[in-house]
């Protein structure tokens, strides 16, 4: 959605007569974490507020989507500060909201809406210090809104405000993660910002002496020492900030950026520094005739770091440099401080144009190593300097300000002081103090005297020249001028402060560094993925041959987000469970307090069984259940198998006189070894020519199937096949269970859920090329070990006769020639493989199964009376 | 500028079940303990960030189970670590005497790898039969540091971390100077043979 439609929307949100400025798409950044939020800028009549407003969907589709989540009037009491951390892709930038002691920040998208947002967020709350003292902001439009939001008050509300920032608990909706709020990982603009909030634990004061000058010296050469105005104190001054105006006012300086003035005295200040300590150049900028020097004492000089420097112009055109203002900002240990050295338009009637000038350089100083660049007011200390050129008001008579004067009586003429007018009614400097004035007016002397200008403009003395300050724990100590001076008609003024300066006591930093760090590992970790289970061991009871059992597990999201769970496989494992295993789902995605059940079921089939009974597998497996981007837990599924005699080979159940239940179960794998291990199989000797379970489900159906219609092709029953099972692995004394459907199907699968078919898959493909040769066929069955030759004969002279009853049964030659071509000749494992889900693969298996059907067609229609006797006898 | 971290670390907890792999990792990470003993059935990890000599080190450390049943799986969470912990319990003799499997264990699935001997529960003599001097001579044998720690009085556990995140961070510097090293020798092999090409 464009920001278009965002903007209008909400302004169908705001009352009628109220106006969206602007809005934007922000991150409420709260506890490390990251919220979407929209901003908005709403004015009405003068005044104008900032609205945080939620919305159900992001972007919002309606305005009914749209909440107002809380209200910032822009009057005093609102900050709002820009921050930003450069990164590889890119600044990112914040904005923190500040009101009164509540701090939200707001993470920015990059681009132009932002920029705009921002310039317009910085205009309105320009405005509100501009308006003041002219007029009380209206802010009765706001009460007009639902209070079920909070519109954010002065004064009474400040205690409950208290709570909310003892308890930074109560912002955070912790369920909105679930609907995909994200966690806002180590952003350092954001460990920054929690720093920034506990600075004073971490920071000590050290009290720094700053020596700040000013004068212009219009035009004048530095022909004397200027050491009694630079260092007329006792005490050597940390920091000097020294100013001038008017250094130069040839017409070459407009055009070339050198001045030899500028060197001439630069060298006189550095003369006339205190000689109680060594200083060293911090920075120099000069525009034309403005120029300003800051110097530190050398040992503080490694201290000082980011120093940048900008100067503007306001003069003509109000581009050019015979006005303006220069400025210097530095950090020094954990305090930014600026300087400014201003020269403002001159005469009594232009202090419109000084306002302005004020304006202009406050708007336009930028320092452009930082991004966003820093302006003026994004300093701890403000040092504001320079010949402001206020003038006293017309309406004191110059003949009674000179009566003053002469009985340095100040305060009267004070009172029509243009700057402390313009500042008490809130149009310029609003925010910056100055001190008690108690010196003479700086302006205007003959050169060379003591004497007010003598020039026939009659012009009233005027404090132009003023230093002014902003900021915490800054005192002045002295402000005055310095008479001795006569080479300009201004005297040179200078003040000295004692500014705390911050400086980070490393072992606190580090001690709160480190905790800021934890609190957001402890963060980080409970948002991990989390989730419990009911239990991690399954148990299934004994389990049969193809008897299907289930067990539940329940997986419960007892962590702080959604989860995606999922089996995974082990290394070395081909699947992430074992085939006689099946597990719904095997992924799935959790919602916090919510629970997933999957069902586990164990299934033994013609697939698995030969494993089992051979033990070359058990029912035990470790379930390894993973949490993608978190923990995983391991599930146990483990259970009892009763061996039978499907799955087990023919040569072993040959070798069985008795039923299989009765044999143990070492003896039944160590069979199975044998037979493994072996090249020619089992030994023939003390063995049935046939396994028993074959001929106990050949002899029933011959005596009671032969007739039956669809013998083979009609399925039976599984409940029937289970009985038939237990009959077949425990014998009985009663008659077999279950319709002949049902014994036709069980010898079905009992011939293929054996390790090997009948045709040994090494001659898988040899019996496919000489399908259509009976002899080759003839060949290829005469040379099968012992008992799989004697079933195949056997089954095969079975179905001869089974068609010889095709009138009843309903079978013929090829029904049964295909269905028995894909139980003797079954597909290797690796062939299935290969051949999944491609036409031309199908094809080749429609190939194979019409060649197999001819191979076990030749056997059922070829009248060979050699063929029985290729049946061994028993070894018996 | 913007820096997540400088490094990233993989640690292992290993050792027999009940040694106290789970109540480290939770002291380390969440400065908690709690004596109900829960079997860890899989394996977990929690991160951590440590500031080593103004070097900002996030870790990841990973706890698994210890029940012999399921060693072949863990075993193949080794790959990828940096650092392996590997606990035994002072007040059981045959925990300790099993640190030599688990040793053995690390060499199997690891190539290079930091190795720290931790011997925990260390809070109550009456109940510890594994000697700290029997222990120091095996580690010194194994070439490993040995620590004695409890997580449930906190003693000892964040200097231990804190250890073997130093080795880690050592093992990597010296492998990257080696690095250097290598790299400026084949510059210089290479230089002569042209210079000598010139002269011929």
């Amino acid at each position: 959605m464009s920001s278009v439609d965002i903007t209008n929307l909400v302004q169908w949100k705001v009352n009628p007569g109220d106006t969206v400025i602007s809005c934007v798409n922000a991150s409420l950044m709260q506890d490390w974490l990251r919220m979407t939020r929209y901003l908005a800028i709403v004015t009405n009549g003068c005044s104008a507020a900032l609205f945080v407003l939620t919305s159900a969907n992001v972007p919002p589709t309606s305005v009914q989507e749209i909440n107002i989540e809380r209200i910032f009037p822009f009057d005093l009491n609102f900050k709002c500060d820009l921050e930003s951390e450069a990164k590889d892709d890119g600044p990112d930038r914040f904005v923190a909201i500040t009101y009164q002691k509540l701090i939200l920040l707001f993470e920015l998208e990059l681009g132009d809406k932002s920029n705009m947002f921002v310039s317009e967020l910085y205009e309105a709350t320009g405005k509100v210090s501009e308006e003041r003292g002219n007029e009380f902001l209206e802010f009765g439009w706001l009460q007009k809104y639902n209070p079920s939001f909070r519109i954010e008050q002065s004064d009474e509300e400040i205690e409950e405000q208290d709570d909310i920032i003892d308890n930074p608990e109560i912002p955070i909706n912790r369920e909105s993660l679930a609907k995909g709020a994200s966690l806002l990982a180590m952003r350092e603009a954001a460990i920054k910002f929690h720093m920034s909030k506990k600075e004073a634990e971490y920071t000590n004061t050290q009290t720094f002496r700053v020596f700040v000058g000013t004068w212009n010296v219009n035009n004048h050469l530095p022909t004397v020492s200027l050491q009694d105005w630079l260092a007329c104190d006792i005490d050597p001054p940390d920091i000097y900030a020294v100013g001038f105006q008017e250094l130069d006012l040839s017409t070459v300086a407009y055009v070339v950026s050198d001045s030899p003035r500028e060197e001439e005295w630069r060298f006189q200040v550095e003369q006339g520094l205190h000689q109680g300590a060594e200083y060293k150049k911090v920075a120099l900028i000069r525009l034309i005739g403005m120029l300003l020097i800051v110097y530190v004492r050398k040992e503080h000089f490694n201290h000082v770091k980011k120093v940048h420097v900008d100067s503007v112009g306001t003069g003509i055109l109000s581009k050019m440099g015979n006005k303006g203002g220069v400025s210097v900002r530095m950090e020094i240990h954990n305090t930014s401080i600026c300087f400014v050295n201003s020269h403002l338009a001159a005469h009594v009637v232009e202090c419109e144009r000084r306002n302005q000038d004020y304006k202009d350089i406050c708007r336009r100083t930028s320092f452009s190593g930082f991004s966003p660049p820093l302006a003026i007011r994004d300093h701890d200390h403000i040092y504001w300097l320079g010949d402001l050129n206020y003038r006293i008001i017309p309406g004191m008579d110059v003949d009674v300000v000179k009566d003053y004067l002469a009985r340095k009586k100040f305060p009267p003429i004070l009172e029509y002081d243009q700057l402390n007018h313009q500042k008490r009614k809130g149009n310029a400097f609003i925010d910056f103090k100055e001190g008690p004035i108690d010196f003479m007016p700086t302006y205007k002397y003959d050169v060379g005297t003591d004497n007010w200008d003598s020039s026939g403009k009659e012009r009233a003395p005027a404090w132009c020249d003023r230093i002014l300050w902003k900021g915490d724990s800054i005192r002045q100590l002295e402000y005055r001028s310095h008479q001795v001076y006569r080479i300009s008609d201004h005297k040179p003024v200078s003040a000295v402060f004692l500014a705390d300066i911050k400086k980070v006591d490393n072992a606190k930093w580090r001690k709160i560094h480190e905790e800021v760090m934890k609190q957001l590992d402890k963060l980080e970790n409970e948002f991990l993925p989390q989730a419990t289970v009911d239990t991690t061991e399954i148990k299934f009871n004994p389990v049969n041959f193809l008897e299907l059992q289930t067990r539940s597990l329940t997986i419960a999201n007892n962590g702080q987000v959604p989860i995606k769970f999922k089996f995974v496989k082990k290394p070395k494992d081909v699947n992430y469970c074992k085939d006689w295993l099946t597990i719904d789902p095997f992924t799935s995605d959790i919602n916090p307090g919510e629970t997933c059940t999957i069902r586990l079921e164990v299934l033994v089939d013609k697939k698995s069984a030969y494993k089992l009974n051979s033990g070359q597998d058990q029912l035990y497996d470790i379930l390894v259940l993973h949490l993608v981007g978190g923990r995983d837990i391991f599930i146990t599924v483990a259970g009892e198998y009763e061996r039978s005699c499907f799955g087990t080979s023919l040569e072993t159940l040959a070798h069985i006189p008795g039923p299989i239940k009765e044999v143990h179960a070492g003896r039944l794998s160590e069979l199975e070894r044998q037979l493994r291990d072996s090249s020619q199989g089992l030994e023939a000797v003390g063995s049935y020519p046939v396994p028993k379970e074959v001929w106990f489900l050949v002899d029933h159906l011959h005596r009671h199937g032969m007739k039956t219609n669809q013998l083979f092709i009609q399925s039976g029953l599984t409940s029937e096949i289970e009985a038939i099972r237990t009959w077949l692995d425990c014998w009985s004394l009663d008659p077999m269970p279950g319709s002949v459907y049902s014994v036709a199907e069980a010898l079905v699968l009992l011939l293929e859920s054996t390790a090997e078919p009948i045709i040994p898959y090494e001659c898988y493909s040899k019996s496919l090329e000489v399908a259509h040769t009976y002899q080759m066929c003839k060949k290829i069955v005469q040379e099968l070990p012992f008992h799989k030759k004697n079933v195949f004969i056997y089954l095969c002279l079975f179905l001869r006769e089974l068609v010889s009853h095709s009138d009843d049964n309903k079978l013929d030659v090829n029904t049964l020639a295909t269905l028995f071509g894909g139980i003797f000749l079954r597909d290797p494992p690796w062939h299935k493989k290969v051949s999944a889900g491609k036409y031309w693969v199908t094809n080749q298996q429609n190939t194979f199964i019409r060649r197999k059907a001819t191979f076990v067609s030749h056997f059922l229609t070829t009248d060979d009376p050699t063929l029985c006797q290729i049946v061994s006898t028993s070894g018996q | 500028m913007a820096r997540e971290y400088d490094h990233l670390f993989k640690l292992l907890i290993i050792g027999d079940s009940g040694v106290g792999k789970s109540s480290l990792l939770l002291r380390f990470s969440d400065n908690t303990f709690t004596g109900n003993y829960i079997t860890t059935i899989g394996v977990d990890f929690k991160i951590r960030t440590v500031d080593i000599d103004g070097e900002r080190v996030k870790l990841q450390i990973w706890d698994t189970a210890g029940q012999e049943r399921f060693r072949t799986i863990t075993s193949t969470y080794y790959r990828g670590t940096h650092g392996v912990i590997v606990v035994y319990d002072v007040s059981s003799g045959d925990t300790f005497a099993n640190v030599k499997r688990w040793l053995h264990e690390i060499d199997q699935n690891c190539e290079v790898v930091n190795r720290i001997l931790v011997g925990n529960k260390n809070d109550s003599l009456d109940r510890k039969v594994v000697l700290t001097e029997d222990a120091q001579r095996f580690a010194d044998q194994m070439a490993i540091q040995l620590f004695e720690t409890s997580a449930k009085e906190n003693i000892n556990v964040e200097e231990m971390f804190m250890a073997i995140t130093r080795q880690v961070l050592r093992t990597k510097k010296e492998r990257r100077e080696r690095q250097a090293i290598q790299n400026s020798e084949t510059v210089n092999l290479r230089k002569p043979n042209k210079s000598k090409k010139r002269f011929c």
